[in-house]
């Protein structure tokens, strides 16, 4: 191992994963609600982001339009889909996001939505470079905004694009937070060295990662999700495993997209003993087994 | 956000008064074909080149650009009649001074001619005021000197702009801008004075200039825009929806994707309750008829606070 944030590990080799009511597999969806920001958070790098037609000079109207998108039309066919084929949504929201829509904070509050802290913007990068000082007040100026703005502190933790430094998992746990779905390596959640919970999203099935990045055809993408599932489905025999999505609802939220989420779902839902949970409930599973 | 959210303020679709197209169509849909001149020699630009691989000339993106008006605008055009598609041209308005029977086609046939730059190698990026209001006028007239029509929309020179773009066309007399993808109808943007000045639905994804460079060709292409019209079609009939087709002839009309574009035609025009119309006709009808409405909702979504969830 080169470095100390976890205890090294192989799947096959862990003690049997129970999920609650003897299911294999827990199923959850994160839907990711964050701002293109323009300006950056003093101390952070700018992240290099996806979307409309690369980067811009000012006014770069496709990507901030693009992205917008999301907020306007394509988040509520996600959620439309999520409750249709009852999945609780998970929203990954950034402080931008909770201060500019205060109508979609209540709205996925209404929907009984979980909310995992995301940052400030989509644009800040937290990275090596940020000093230490600046990044426990970003992550506690995240925190704090998230509960004044939802109501509630966030018990997991997004860094925008997946972004940490090597401290992060430790200032998240000196900040309470619970859990992380920066660590992309398992088909389980784990526990970190500083108390924090792993909690994987598979990246291959990121929409960012698979759609825009890899360019892979809707079709492709909607057999990749349901083949993911089929193969957890059955290597969750002998242990629980862990299907969690990472969407956008500027990438899948769009008309020509949200089919392929719809039909994944749908086939999550004809299986038996599956658990459709929130993060939340299922790192308080992983913690406390029944 | 920043600019955009200077520019256009928040609406949910969910919550916004339903829009009802002509006829109770659920969706309208339009054709944008981009005719456009890619310069031998273009100037230089110090924001972007148009043609980075190479000192200029650079013969194998200037021929198959070339292409398009030499061969493929013809065989779009064969389609579009067949069909009897009235098509909101997205033009370099150069094409009109220089190839007079791309002119002639696009006349008899009464398309509509949205604004898209002199030439797709020169760009809005560092125009100052004035530049940018002269941009305007030189454009117009010369739509208006070769057709006799007038221009009501835009989409940016190469989907180029700057901060002052919405409201200097505002300024110059047009209605709307389609660079923004930002929803599936239109909504009206912030500008100057008591102009009134709208985005129409366009797409980057959809579009053929982006897509055919990735891992999609023409039968990837035509699932897309079917799965797209599906969806809108099934969601137009709790409100109406636009789509657009931003079709490029260079691309789509190559002999092997010609028949996967006819073929999303065939698709829509197999369903009732569609408008097939123009960019220009959206944007006349929606700020006719629902323009005011959507003002008085934005004002309304913009006193909309969270209060019973602040907790401290």
């Amino acid at each position: 191992m080169d470095h100390g944030l976890y205890e090294w590990s192989v799947l096959p080799d862990r003690p049997r994963l129970v999920w609650p009511d003897e299911a294999r597999l827990a199923v959850g969806v994160v839907v990711q609600l964050a701002s293109a920001d323009e300006d950056v958070t003093p101390g952070l790098r700018a992240a290099s982001l996806l979307g409309g037609l690369g980067k811009r000079p000012h006014p770069d109207v496709p990507l901030l339009a693009h992205r917008a998108y999301g907020h306007r039309v394509g988040v509520f066919r996600l959620l439309d889909a999520l409750e249709q084929y009852g999945v609780p949504a998970t929203v990954a929201m950034d402080v931008a996001t909770a201060t500019r829509y205060p109508f979609l904070v209540d709205h996925v509050l209404d929907r009984g939505a979980t909310i995992v802290a995301a940052g400030r913007s989509a644009v800040d990068l937290v990275s090596e470079q940020a000093a230490e000082e600046v990044e426990r007040a970003y992550i506690a100026d995240t925190l704090d905004a998230l509960e004044r703005l939802t109501g509630t502190r966030p018990r997991g933790w997004y860094g925008p694009e997946y972004s940490e430094s090597t401290r992060t998992p430790r200032l998240l746990a000196e900040a309470g937070v619970g859990y992380t779905l920066n660590w992309v390596n398992d088909d389980q959640p784990y526990r970190m060295t500083d108390g924090l919970v792993a909690l994987p999203p598979t990246y291959e099935l990121d929409d960012a990662n698979a759609l825009l990045q890899r360019k892979v055809t809707i079709s492709t993408y909607g057999r990749m999700l349901t083949d993911s599932f089929d193969v957890l489905y059955r290597e969750s025999s002998d242990s629980g495993r862990l299907y969690l999505l990472h969407l956008r609802p500027w990438i899948t939220g769009q008309p020509f997209r949200i089919g392929q989420v719809e039909r994944a779902l749908a086939h999550v839902a004809a299986h038996r003993e599956v658990w459709r949970a929130s993060t939340d409930d299922m790192v308080q599973a992983f913690l406390q087994p029944a | 956000m920043g600019y955009h959210a200077e520019r256009v303020r928040y609406s949910p679709i969910v919550q916004r008064p339903p829009v009802r197209w002509p006829g109770g169509a659920r969706v309208a849909v339009w054709v944008a074909p981009n005719v456009e001149h890619t310069e031998y020699l273009p100037p230089p630009n110090e924001h972007m080149d148009p043609w980075p691989r190479t000192p200029h000339p650079d013969v194998r993106e200037y021929g198959f650009h070339d292409y398009g008006n030499r061969v493929a605008f013809w065989r779009l055009l064969k389609v579009l009649d067949r069909h009897g598609i009235r098509a909101t041209v997205s033009l370099n308005v150069g094409v009109l001074d220089h190839f007079p029977e791309i002119t002639q086609a696009m006349v008899e046939r009464d398309w509509d001619y949205m604004l898209h730059g002199v030439f797709n190698t020169r760009y809005l990026y560092g125009a100052t005021a004035d530049e940018e209001r002269a941009f305007y006028q030189d454009c117009i007239a010369t739509v208006q000197k070769h057709t006799g029509k007038t221009p009501k929309g835009m989409l940016g020179p190469a989907i180029t702009g700057t901060v002052r773009t919405p409201d200097l066309m505002a300024e110059a007399g047009l209605i709307y801008h389609a660079d923004w993808i930002h929803d599936d109808q239109p909504v009206p943007l912030e500008v100057s004075g008591d102009r009134r000045m709208i985005s129409i639905p366009y797409s980057y994804e959809l579009n053929d200039g982006p897509l055919l460079k990735a891992n999609v060709d023409g039968a990837e292409w035509a699932e897309m825009c079917k799965a797209q019209f599906d969806r809108l079609y099934r969601e137009g009939a709790r409100t109406g929806m636009v789509m657009p087709f931003s079709v490029h002839p260079f691309r789509i009309a190559q002999p092997a994707r010609i028949d996967y574009f006819e073929s999303v035609l065939e698709h829509i025009r197999r369903h009732d309750d569609v408008w097939l119309t123009t960019g220009d006709e959206i944007a006349q009808y929606y700020l006719d008829h629902h323009y005011d409405e959507a003002v008085a909702h934005l004002a309304e979504m913009a006193r909309y606070t969270s209060g019973r969830r602040h907790a401290g």
